[in-house]
C-alpha cells in the first residue's frame, strides 16, 4: 500500500480508537493511569515516526513492513517509558502494545478496505471517516486528561505554626506544609492517596501512622519525638522519600517501620536520615526497596529486612549501629548491594555473639546476595547464623 | 428505471458492474456488450500466450473492494495458509484459472446476466438530461470499451509469418519475438520450452518492474503529483509509465540464461529469417483508434492530448459531466486519469469514482 501522510495518520489514529477505549476502560478497572498515558505516548511516537521517517523512507509499504516498524515502534515506546519513569508494568504495557498493532494491522489491511471502497487507491485516507476517528481520539484523550485533572487530590496547605494533632487525614487529599508547619501529636492517614508533603511532625503514639491504606506517599517530613515508631505503615502501600526521623533516646521504637504489606506490590524509602531508635528502618513480611538513606547510632538493628520480607537495600550509609547494621532475618531474602557500613559497635551488654559489631548479618534461614558494599571499622564484617545464606553476587536471586 | 448504463461487457466493465451493485439493484444498471461472459476476450489472450499466472497479486480481482483479496479464497481452496503469507511478501499471484473461477462466482451471484443488453453501442451522445445510447437516454454511463484492437507493426501486416502473440499459435523451430512486455517474455519462455530457438527483437531493454506501473502510482501518493503536471509533462510521463516491462526474478532469468549459453536465445535489431514471428506488441494504442470514442471526441469537440482523452482526475469527460450527469471512461482510455488504468485496479479505481460521483448527483 502506498500511503499518503494523510491517510497514513488517519489509518493509524482510527485503528487506535478502540485500543483507546480499552486502555480508558482498564484505567477504570485499575484505578491507574498508565494504560491512557502508554497510548497516547503510541499515538505520538507512531505520528512523529510517520511524520519523519516512515513516509519518507516508505514510497510504498508492503505488508510485511508491519513486522519490523512494530518492533521498532515498540523499541522506541518502552525507550521512553522507562526513560522518563512512566509506572507501566512491563508486560501488560507491551500487551496493550500488541494490541494496539494488531488492531492496525487487521483494520489496515481488512476492516478500513472493507468500510471504505477507495481505502487502498485514496492512500489510506478515510475522508469523514478520519475526520472522525481523529476527533474521537482528541476527545478520548481530553476527557481522561479533564478526569486526571477533576480526580486530582485537594491540597490542604498547613500554615506555619504549630498544629495540634493527632491529625488523622480521612480522605484523599495532599497535605502540603508551608514552610514552618509543625504537627504536634502525630498523624493518621486513614484513606488511600494520601500525600504528605513537607510537614515537621512532633511527638505522637507514632509521628506518621499509615494503616490498611494504599498509595500514601511521605516526601520531605521530619519526624521526632515518637513514642513508638517515627513512621508506622501496616497493611498499607507507601513511598517515603526524603524524610528526616530523629529516634534518639527512643530505644524501642524504630525509625521507619514498614509491616505486612507483602501482598501490596512493592514500597520505597528512599533518600532519608534516620537517627537512633532500635531499628533505623525495618521491614516485615514486605517488599521494600531501601535506597540512598543515611542510618546512625540505632541499638538493634540499622536496616532490618525480616519475617519473610524481600528488600533490596542499595546505597544507604549506615554509621555507628550496636550491635548489627545490615541484617537480613527469619527466612527473607535480601539484596544489599553498594552500602557504606562504617564504625559498627559491639553490643557487649547484650553478651550475644550475634551482636558483637556486625556490619552484614543473615539470621535464621535467610538468604543474602551482597555486591560491592564498603564494610569499614567494623568488628565484623559479616556473619550467617541458623542455615543462612551469605553470598556475593551482582544478581538477585529472587 | 435504468439509470446508469455500462458500454462494454469485458472485465473493466464487470468490475464497475461489481461496484455498482453495492448501489443499485440488476434492473437498474444497463450493461451493454456483446458477450455475456466477461472474461471472453481476456480468456483467448491468456490462453494464447499460455499464461498460467496473473500478473497481478491478491488484489487483482472484480470485487468492489481490495479486500478481501484473491489470496483468501486461495487458502481455502489450497488448504494451506502459503497464500496468504506470499501476499504478504507481495509475491502471490493467482493463477488463472483461480481468476477465471472468480469472474465466474462473481458473474452468477451478482445478477450480471440479468442486466446484460446484449447490443453493441454504436454512438453516444449528451443530450439534455444524461447521454443517448443509440436511442436508449441514461443519466450516468461508463464507457469501458475495452482495447481497439491487436497491435501488429506495419511491415509486418503483410508478413505471413507474423501471428499476434494474443491469437491462438503453436511454435515453429525458429521464433522470432517482437516486443519487450509481459507477452513477449512469456512468449520466449514458451517458445523455448517448445523446443525453438528464439530471437528477441526489441527496440529498448525491458524494463523490470512487479506491475504495469510503479506501486505509488496505484494510490493517491503518486497519483496527485501525476494529475497535477501540465499537459505535455503529463503525456511524457505517460509515456515512460507505458513503456513494456516484465517482472524481474529468476523465474525469468534463469530459463533465458541457460538458453543463451545454448545458443538457442539471442536478441536482435531486427526480424530476420525465423520461420515464426510472434508479435508481442500489444494493443493499438489512442483514443483515435477505437470508433465510439473517436465519434465521441469529434461530435462533441472534447479535448484531447497527443493520443490520450483529457479526463478529470475521477476520470470523468470534463465538460460532459456535470451535477445533474456523468460520462467517464474505464479501461485503457482511462490512462489520462490513472495510468493503471487497463490494469484491474484502475478498473476499480473508476468503478469507485463513477459511483461516488452518482451518488452526489443531485438528481440521482
Amino acid at each position: 500500500m502506498s500511503y499518503t501522510l494523510r491517510g497514513r495518520i488517519e489509518s493509524r489514529l482510527a485503528a487506535l480508537v478502540p485500543v483507546l477505549l480499552a486502555a480508558c476502560a482498564l484505567a477504570g478497572a485499575l484505578h491507574r493511569w498508565w494504560p491512557v498515558e502508554l497510548v497516547a505516548l503510541m499515538a505520538v511516537v507512531g505520528i512523529a515516526l510517520d511524520l519523519e521517517v516512515w513516509h519518507r523512507l516508505l514510497p510504498y509499504q508492503p505488508a510485511w513492513a508491519m513486522l519490523p516498524i512494530g518492533a521498532l515502534e515498540l523499541g522506541a515506546l518502552m525507550a521512553i517509558v522507562y526513560g522518563f519513569g512512566l509506572h507501566a508494568p512491563l508486560w501488560p504495557a507491551v500487551a496493550l502494545f500488541g494490541a494496539g498493532w494488531l488492531a492496525a494491522v487487521l483494520f489496515g489491511q481488512a476492516g478500513f478496505p472493507l468500510l471504505r471502497l477507495g481505502y487502498a487507491e485514496d492512500g489510506g485516507e478515510l475522508g469523514r471517516l478520519g475526520g472522525v476517528a481523529a476527533a474521537a481520539v482528541v476527545l478520548a484523550f481530553a476527557g481522561s486528561a479533564a478526569t486526571y485533572v477533576v480526580r486530582l487530590p485537594p491540597v490542604v496547605h498547613l500554615s506555619a505554626g504549630i498544629h495540634q494533632g493527632p491529625l488523622v487525614i480521612t480522605r484523599r487529599e495532599v497535605l502540603q506544609g508551608e514552610p514552618g508547619a509543625v504537627v504536634r501529636g502525630g498523624i493518621v492517614v486513614a484513606h488511600d492517596d494520601v500525600a504528605i508533603r513537607n510537614v515537621t511532625v512532633v511527638g505522637g503514639e507514632n509521628g506518621i501512622t499509615v494503616d490498611g491504606v494504599r498509595g500514601t506517599t511521605i516526601d520531605g517530613v521530619t519526624v521526632s519525638g515518637a513514642k513508638l515508631d517515627g513512621i508506622h505503615v501496616r497493611l498499607a502501600g507507601v513511598v517515603i522519600r526524603n524524610c528526616t526521623v530523629d529516634m534518639l533516646g527512643n530505644r524501642l521504637g524504630q525509625g521507619i517501620d514498614i509491616s505486612f504489606n507483602m501482598n501490596l506490590g512493592m514500597s520505597m524509602v528512599e533518600g532519608c536520615t534516620v537517627v537512633g531508635g532500635q531499628e533505623g528502618i525495618t521491614t516485615h513480611s514486605s517488599m521494600t526497596d531501601i535506597m540512598d538513606n543515611r542510618v546512625s547510632r540505632t541499638t538493634g538493628e540499622a536496616i532490618a529486612v525480616d519475617e519473610m520480607s524481600m528488600g533490596m537495600a542499595s546505597h544507604n550509609i549506615v554509621r555507628d549501629a550496636l550491635g548489627v547494621a545490615l541484617y537480613c532475618s527469619d527466612r527473607s531474602m535480601c539484596m544489599f548491594e553498594h552500602n557504606t557500613v562504617v564504625a559498627t559497635r559491639s553490643d557487649a551488654a547484650s553478651g550475644l555473639r550475634t551482636r558483637g559489631g556486625i556490619a552484614v548479618l543473615a539470621n535464621f534461614q535467610s538468604e543474602v546476595d551482597l555486591w560491592q558494599n564498603r564494610l569499614v571499622g567494623n568488628p565484623v564484617a559479616m556473619g550467617a547464623t541458623t542455615n543462612s545464606i551469605l553470598r556475593t553476587t551482582s544478581r538477585r536471586r529472587w | 428505471m435504468t439509470r446508469v448504463a455500462v458500454v462494454g461487457s469485458g472485465l473493466a466493465g464487470f468490475t464497475a458492474y461489481q461496484t455498482l451493485r453495492r448501489a443499485f439493484e440488476p434492473g437498474e444498471i444497463a450493461v451493454f456488450g456483446t458477450d455475456a461472459d466477461p472474461a471472453a476476450a481476456w480468456r483467448v489472450r491468456a490462453a494464447a500466450i499460455r499464461q498460467r499466472e496473473m500478473r497481478s497479486e491478491s488484489d487483482g480481482h472484480c470485487l468492489p473492494t481490495s479486500f478481501p483479496g484473491l489470496a483468501f479464497s486461495s487458502i481455502r481452496r489450497r488448504r494451506s495458509v502459503r497464500p496468504l503469507v506470499e501476499s504478504v511478501l507481495d509475491r502471490y499471484h493467482p493463477s488463472v484459472d483461480e481468476f477465471l473461477s472468480h469472474v465466474a462466482r462473481l458473474r452468477a451471484r451478482s445478477g450480471w446476466d440479468e442486466s446484460l443488453v446484449p447490443r453493441r453501442v454504436e454512438r453516444v451522445r449528451a443530450v439534455d438530461d444524461g447521454f443517448d445510447l443509440d436511442g436508449d437516454c441514461f443519466r450516468h454511463v461508463l464507457l469501458a470499451l475495452g482495447h481497439p484492437g491487436l497491435n501488429v507493426p506495419e511491415e509486418l501486416r503483410d508478413d505471413p509469418r507474423a501471428v499476434h502473440s494474443y491469437e491462438p499459435h503453436d511454435y515453429a523451430p525458429t521464433v522470432t519475438v517482437v516486443g519487450a512486455g509481459l507477452a513477449a517474455a512469456t512468449e520466449w519462455l514458451n517458445a523455448l520450452a517448445a523446443g525453438a530457438e528464439v530471437v528477441s527483437v526489441r527496440r529498448r531493454e525491458p524494463v523490470r518492474r512487479p506491475l504495469n506501473v510503479p506501486r505509488q502510482y496505484f494510490s493517491r501518493r503518486g497519483l496527485a503529483g501525476y494529475h497535477r503536471l501540465p499537459q505535455r509533462e503529463r503525456v511524457e510521463r505517460l509515456r515512460t509509465l507505458s513503456t513494456a516491462s516484465f517482472p524481474a526474478g529468476a523465474r525469468w532469468d534463469e530459463p533465458l540464461e541457460l538458453a543463451a549459453r545454448e545458443g538457442r536465445f539471442r536478441v536482435e535489431q531486427s526480424v530476420n529469417g525465423s520461420e515464426q514471428v510472434i508479435c508481442a506488441t500489444g494493443f493499438r494504442r489512442g483514443f483515435g483508434q477505437d470508433p465510439l470514442l473517436g465519434r465521441l471526441v469529434a461530435e462533441h469537440e472534447l479535448e484531447t492530448a497527443d493520443e490520450w482523452l483529457v479526463l478529470d482526475s475521477d476520470s470523468t469527460v470534463p465538460v460532459l459531466s456535470d451535477t445533474t450527469r456523468t460520462l467517464a471512461v474505464a479501461g485503457a482510455p482511462a490512462q489520462w486519469a490513472f495510468p493503471a488504468a487497463d490494469t484491474l485496479a484502475g478498473a476499480r479505481y473508476v468503478a469507485h469514482r463513477f459511483l461516488r460521483r452518482i451518488q452526489a448527483c443531485r438528481t440521482r
